[in-house]
């Protein structure tokens, strides 16, 4: 009998941790929507004005900016941006992974890798294991605001003109629909000029109200600004995707299991009946003999 | 008149996109119009009106500034916020062009941001002056 009261007790518990899966998926799907809204709104403008900096940048050209200027790479930063809450499926865990991967390759190389770390996840991952953490912002997912962005832009900016590394990359999740998420490694500065090489006769013939430097100053704090709002959209929605699918397949698992357990409970109840009903008869029959 | 093709967009979402036959923008050195194979240019846009002519009828928008390129009757223009005309809140726009003047006339000119005030001041000044022209 037991077991009977067992099986109904593993029953109830799946039903209530179900019930839980099948409201967070909901959850993440309302919030979905409007975080995938924003970065399709968004990335047009981050589109853009890195096409704008293009035409303002021509090949073998010397401009002084110390965003612009390629130096030997002694120290890199590396930008890893994982979420704040798990229940996501794999989405922090392959991030992690790329980034470790990313890490080890420059220590190969005889360089040092410090992190940024945005999102819990990572930060919990990255500082109980020694790794050198520059900064880290937790908590900035919910209720995403550009004055998050333009914070981290702004420390990050800062370290680099202070050379406390000569190169900076961002990983993160690229949102690119519903069901999938791609994991990106992007050069964030100096601001890779070899693949914006544009023909000097094409970039000359244009007319500029301002110097070229001044509208480069003017655009370049703007380019960055938009790049890690972008990326921070991106991660946000990549997240709520994940997590929606993970939500799901724990509910169909949960539902599986269910169906598992009904029948094992039929079964034990089905055999504890017959059980006492051979009970009952064998005792008429040793009555009757 | 030819048209060529304009876009506009912000960091929130585009806001415009389609063939046009002119329009003017706020540049840094005043406001200049835009027709079928303008020069190439790059500019400023400081905050200001902007008035795009499609099909024969002008639509006015308010912007506080941003960066424009012009290409091969390609125009593209990025800006920091814009505003229809008729969403100007005028009530709103001048609270905080009042705001912004009180904050310049306090004496203690170290206490604040003189700057922050002007634009911000100059900023509602446009949208109020956009949102009357309707």
């Amino acid at each position: 009998m037991g077991t009977l009261r067992d099986t109904k007790r593993r029953i109830s518990g799946i039903q209530s941790t179900q019930k839980i899966t099948r409201a967070m998926k909901m959850v993440a799907s309302a919030k979905l929507r409007r975080a995938q809204e924003a970065i399709i709104n968004a990335r047009p403008y981050a589109k853009e004005i890195s096409n704008l900096l293009e035409s303002l940048i021509w090949e073998k050209d010397i401009i002084n900016n110390i965003f612009l200027e390629k130096k030997e790479v002694n120290k890199v930063l590396l930008v890893v941006v994982t979420s704040d809450k798990g229940l996501c499926g794999s989405f922090n865990t392959n991030l992690i992974k790329e980034a470790v991967r990313i890490i080890d390759e420059y220590k190969g190389n005889r360089k040092e890798c410090i992190l940024y770390c945005i999102g819990r996840k990572g930060y919990d991952y990255f500082s109980k294991r020694g790794y050198s953490i520059l900064n880290y912002r937790i908590g900035i997912f919910s209720g995403l605001k550009n004055e998050a962005a333009v914070r981290i832009v702004s420390e990050i900016k800062n370290g680099f003109k202070e050379e406390k590394y000569e190169k900076v990359e961002i990983i993160y999740n690229e949102f690119k629909s519903v069901i999938q998420q791609k994991i990106i490694k992007e050069q964030y500065l100096p601001i890779n000029l070899e693949k914006r090489a544009n023909s000097k006769e094409e970039s000359e013939s244009f007319i500029f109200e301002l110097s070229r430097e001044e509208i480069l100053n003017e655009i370049l704090p703007k380019h960055l600004n938009s790049q890690i709002w972008r990326v921070l959209l991106e991660s946000n929605a990549a997240e709520l995707g994940a997590k929606m699918t993970a939500m799901e397949n724990a509910t169909s698992n949960a539902q599986e299991l269910i169906r598992a357990l009904k029948i094992k409970y039929n079964k034990e109840r089905q055999a504890a009946i017959t059980k006492e009903l051979i009970e009952v008869v064998s005792g008429a029959n040793a009555l009757k003999g | 008149m030819k048209e060529f093709y304009l876009e506009i967009v912000t960091p929130v979402k585009p806001r415009f996109k389609g063939e046009v036959t002119s329009v003017i923008l706020p540049g840094i050195k005043g406001e200049f119009q835009v027709l079928f194979n303008h020069a190439p240019v790059i500019t400023d846009l400081l905050p200001g009106r902007i008035i795009i002519r499609q099909n024969n009828s002008d639509i006015l928008f308010a912007t506080s500034g941003g960066t424009a390129q012009i290409k091969n009757n390609h125009v593209t223009v990025l800006l920091d916020t814009l505003e229809n005309a008729s969403e100007i809140d005028i009530n709103r726009a001048s609270d905080s062009a009042n705001r912004a003047k009180e904050r310049l006339s306090i004496n203690n000119k170290e206490k604040i941001d003189t700057a922050r005030a002007e634009a911000s001041l100059n900023r509602a000044l446009v949208r109020i002056k956009v949102a009357k022209s309707v």
